[in-house]
């Protein structure tokens, strides 16, 4: 059972769309397995279209719903009600990480680090943005060395668990650490211990920079 | 740029004038007018509901386009997101959410989506906007959440005139702008931090949240 959760900034940032794709990925993988956040971000969805609601409203051309009937009737997505298909069952959502990572997660071309940590960078699977996204692997009983993080990691385990001195992360759980948090964690149980981590980007970009290498901020 | 509207509190005189009794539509009954306009159009393909949900959420959307500075694909986003909700309006479920949380939520991820389609190189994405980004009640296997949601929806709307006019400012750029709290705070000139504090401020008064995560 998952007992680290995102806080409530994060999801409401995720609620708004505001992520990047990474941090989007890590909080939707965290949400199909956890109804405490999922009820949490159901709500911030409601505030969402409350205060869309509260805006002014802007009208639209004529003639717009015929055409939009008309792309709906004869649109190359024959767009009609029912030809939607359900989105996968969180139980099928790893295969999100499938999809992205082309290979389960035991069968990836893992880059042996140092001792019991292998790493694999994937961070051109998301173009245009400035963090660095890596898997991490830590062997079932193995251990860490001691560090801590430049800039803001976040992390998801995606398979088994570690545990430091604040606790034991599991499957699922979202933890996310900055330059204060030294630890030496170790992978507990049987499985290796992965963990999908966002690095932020070293130095804080501000102004006209950040938007240019963020395609989610304007 | 910004409207200055954004900025103005969220008070009675700029509520909407609908097609429908506004304090029916503001989910006063188990289900609202749209949601059971909405679960129409996904049953009976019913063309009046969907012009009518047209007609209110439309305009609300475009505005939503321009605040996120999509003015020159303003009504194509519109057209997306109706096209969307007609295509998978047979998975709405009212239990789960409101009509206006659903539209909201294909609303945020049809603007996602061209932005991602606009950035698009050569190298094609491997995963879908819905991938990322969840449509409320649809992958959901729970069991049926109608009282929670209802409560929590009547809540929010109940306690936001509670809200100052900085936290609703602060709240108002979130959703519409499509801007982090970094960028928030670079545009008010304040510190992050004091946008951290107002956000965090704006979501106890609303109760978004029942019980906050266990530490």
């Amino acid at each position: 059972m998952t007992r680290h959760h995102p806080d409530n900034l994060s999801l409401l940032e995720y609620s708004a769309g505001n992520l990047s794709e990474p941090h989007a990925l890590c909080i939707r993988l965290h949400l199909d397995k956890c109804s405490h956040c999922r009820s949490r971000v159901d709500a911030m969805e409601t505030l969402g279209a409350v205060i869309m609601e509260h805006q002014p409203r802007v009208s639209l051309s004529e003639g717009m719903f015929d055409s939009i009937m008309d792309r709906v009737d004869h649109g190359p997505e024959a767009a009609k009600p029912g030809s939607a298909s359900p989105a996968p069952a969180p139980e099928k959502r790893q295969d999100v990480l499938q999809k992205l990572l082309g290979a389960g997660l035991n069968d990836l071309p893992w880059k042996r680090q140092l001792g019991d940590v292998s790493v694999l960078d994937i961070t051109s699977k998301f173009p245009n943005q400035p963090e660095r996204v890596v898997l991490q692997k830590l062997a079932a009983g193995g251990k860490a060395p001691t560090h801590t993080h430049r800039g803001e990691e976040t992390t998801l385990v995606l398979q088994g668990a570690f545990a430091d001195h604040k606790g034991v992360f599991n499957q699922w759980d979202f933890v996310v650490l900055n330059q204060e948090d030294e630890h030496k964690p170790v992978a507990v149980g049987c499985e290796d211990c992965i963990t999908l981590s966002i690095l932020s980007a070293p130095v804080k970009l501000t102004g006209t920079f950040t938007r240019l290498l963020n395609p989610f901020i304007r | 740029m910004m409207p200055a509207t954004l900025s103005t509190p969220l008070n009675a005189k700029e509520r909407p004038v609908a097609a429908l009794d506004q304090k029916t539509a503001n989910a006063e009954g188990p289900k609202d007018p749209w949601s059971r306009l909405l679960e129409k159009v996904g049953k009976h393909q019913d063309r009046e509901a969907f012009h009518k949900l047209f007609e209110h959420f439309g305009p609300q959307i475009k505005y939503f386009a321009i605040a996120n500075g999509l003015s020159s694909h303003a009504e194509e986003l519109v057209q997306e997101v109706f096209v969307s909700i007609w295509r998978r309006s047979c998975l709405y479920d009212w239990r789960k959410a409101a009509a206006s949380t659903w539209i909201f939520t294909i609303a945020r991820n049809q603007r996602i989506d061209m932005l991602r389609k606009m950035q698009r190189t050569s190298a094609e994405i491997p995963i879908e906007t819905e991938d990322l980004w969840q449509v409320p009640g649809e992958n959901d296997d729970e069991p049926v959440t109608s009282l929670h949601r209802l409560m929590s929806e009547r809540r929010i709307r109940e306690s936001l005139g509670e809200l100052s006019e900085e936290q609703t400012t602060v709240i108002a750029k979130v959703y519409m702008e499509n801007k982090s709290h970094q960028r928030v705070a670079d545009e008010l000139n304040i510190p992050l931090g004091t946008v951290k504090s107002r956000v965090r401020l704006a979501l106890n008064k609303l109760k978004v949240i029942l019980q906050d995560q266990n530490p």
